[in-house]
């Protein structure tokens, strides 16, 4: 008789044990409706890219919009990111929109595009969009620091007839490299990009820390070669050197948690386990050595179940640094190369372009990759 | 029941509080779900994604607008019709727009619920419409008046306007304020005759996972 209300004090507690764990984890169980691709953000972006690079700016446009009308507002009881944050889901549960550098590029990519359409002012909206993102830093001394949206913020002003001066003379604070003028005679703006941009590993014994890992090339810096002129172009942002500034996420304070949450968990199981056996062994009572043998064994499923990994879905196109120049073209066809030169000054990759100026169009815009796709 | 099988309990107990208490992996984050976002200081009130500007506001603002439009002395008390051509307004904030949307409305409004009081000419228009007068003043169509004079109106006002705004991001969220404010402009003095803004302040905090 004893050993029946034994088997049924334990049958309890273990069920009850169950039932808990089963309860935390409902978000991972339960049945859920279907939802949007939480990766659809990234595949915008990579098509956005490859069709830069094809000049097939119109595709690139619809690409970077329906990322930008995901990205544009702010994340809020999303499911997903509350799945990321729960024990029982790794942090790629939740919606992709990226890090801030990626967010920021899609934004400098879109204010390229709306500046080829002749909209300079929401093009100067897209770079503030951008230099706002990149606001929120660990280490403020790398907020809003990228100097080709400053830069270009200014140029838009000037070009709008307003004084781009205080965007100008923070651009050039942010910078120990020559800046360009503020031209607003020029007419043709030619943006570069090269190189591997960043990509992303989770470190860390449970594979909770996120890591960025800058890109490499040999590239190091563009010349636009138009007749008998070769004129430098200015490379003021590194995505790379962007990527890794940006310090600790709060995501990161959850990942460490849950990775606590794991390693005691385990540690727990680990002990209750021995002990069971060391119980077993010595003769203890049975009551004992299985209420430890079956806590051992949840605790470990516990820590088994519990996902740590920091999510590592990255934009993995895009360049590791991007330059641009402005200069001022007679109307008409221009035939003209791009060379993205290493340190000395070789070149390693030369893209054709014809640059077609025409009379009455604000500006024209011309964006080049050292990668055709 | 025998002493044994308490401390087996208080055991199981215990290990199961140092469960549920380290299972708090988000211990420590304030609001891990994120602020919804609050609109501040606007005539409605709704659910909205982001900081930035939206239909709600478009609605708010145009409607604004074009009653106080409307109010003013050079419109109502005019001995003819103002036309009045639409330019493009300035956008300084740092959300990309549709930046016709504002103007559109504003003049779907007023030539909806003032019809006559004020004329909008279709300047944007005027490739076609040069196009459709040559081809009367060629013979090629036919017209009910003389093509020969110029029958195209000249604007008595120009409507414009200019969108600012001031934003802020810290690790408690972001805000963002925007400034409307629309103009009419007489044509022949440059006076500007009528000016009238909004204001729209919103701010939030994104879930944790996104910080």
């Amino acid at each position: 008789m004893s050993h029946v209300r034994s088997l049924v004090r334990w049958s309890s507690l273990a069920g009850a044990l169950t039932l808990a764990l089963l309860t935390t984890a409902q978000p991972a169980f339960a049945a859920k409706p279907k939802k949007p691709d939480k990766d659809f953000i990234l595949k915008e972006y990579q098509a956005a890219s490859l069709a830069l690079r094809r000049g097939d700016f119109a595709s690139a446009k619809i690409s970077l919009d329906s990322a930008i009308t995901a990205i544009g507002g702010i994340v809020v009881d999303e499911a997903g990111a509350k799945k990321a944050r729960s024990l029982w889901s790794d942090e790629s549960a939740k919606l992709f929109i990226g890090e801030p550098y990626e967010r920021v590029m899609a934004f400098y990519y879109r204010g390229i595009l709306y500046w080829m359409d002749g909209e300079a002012d929401n093009a100067r909206a897209c770079f503030r969009s951008a230099q706002f993102i990149d606001a929120d830093v660990e280490n403020k001394a790398y907020a809003s620091d990228y100097v080709t949206l400053d830069y270009l913020d200014g140029l838009a002003t000037a070009k709008l007839g307003g004084d781009g001066k205080d965007a100008y003379e923070r651009a050039a604070k942010l910078t120990s490299a020559p800046l360009p003028a503020l031209d607003a005679a020029g007419n043709t703006l030619v943006f570069v990009e090269f190189g591997q941009g960043p990509l992303k590993v989770a470190e860390g014994k449970n594979k909770e820390l996120l890591k960025v890992v800058p890109g490499v090339s040999p590239i190091t810096g563009a010349v636009v070669k138009l007749g008998d002129q070769a004129i430098p172009l200015a490379v003021l942002d590194d995505v790379n050197f962007q990527a890794t500034t940006r310090g600790g996420r709060v995501m990161d304070h959850v990942l460490g948690n849950k990775a606590v949450f794991k390693e005691s968990t385990g540690t727990v199981g680990d002990v209750a386990l021995a002990g069971a056996a060391t119980s077993l062994r010595l003769g203890g009572s049975s009551d004992l050595s299985a209420g430890l043998a079956i806590g051992g064994v949840l605790f470990k499923g516990a820590s088994m179940l519990t996902k740590t990994k920091a999510d590592t879905r990255a934009w993995d196109t895009l360049p590791g640094r991007v330059g641009f120049i402005s200069v001022k073209l007679a109307p008409g066809e221009h035939a003209a190369t791009v060379e993205f030169i290493d340190e000395t000054g070789k070149p390693v990759v030369s893209r054709p372009v014809v640059i077609k100026v025409a009379a009455e169009q604000p500006d024209t815009v011309i964006f080049v990759s050292d990668r055709a796709s | 029941m025998n002493p044994p099988t308490y401390r087996n309990l208080a055991l199981m107990a215990g290990a199961v509080a140092t469960a549920f208490l380290a299972g708090c992996a988000n211990q420590g984050v304030r609001n891990p779900s994120g602020v919804p976002v609050t609109e501040m200081k606007a005539d409605e009130r709704g659910f909205v994604a982001g900081t930035g500007i939206e239909s709600q506001d478009l609605v708010t603002v145009t409607d604004k607008m074009a009653r106080s439009i409307l109010g003013i002395p050079e419109i109502t008390n005019a001995k003819t019709t103002p036309r009045v051509v639409l330019e493009p307004i300035m956008n300084e904030t740092r959300f990309p727009i549709n930046k016709d949307i504002f103007l559109t409305r504003i003049r779907t409004q007023l030539n909806s619920k003032a019809a006559g009081r004020v004329r909008f000419l279709a300047r944007e228009n005027m490739r076609a419409l040069e196009r459709e007068q040559q081809l009367k003043q060629d013979g090629l169509v036919t017209a009910s008046q003389d093509p020969n004079v110029v029958q195209f109106r000249g604007a008595d006002y120009f409507l414009t306007g200019k969108l600012q705004g001031m934003s802020a991001r810290t690790s408690q969220g972001l805000s963002d304020y925007i400034l409307y404010s629309f103009q009419l402009i007489d044509a022949a003095t440059s006076e500007i005759v009528w000016e009238d803004s909004a204001e729209i302040k919103k701010q939030g905090l994104e879930d944790a996972a996104y910080r």
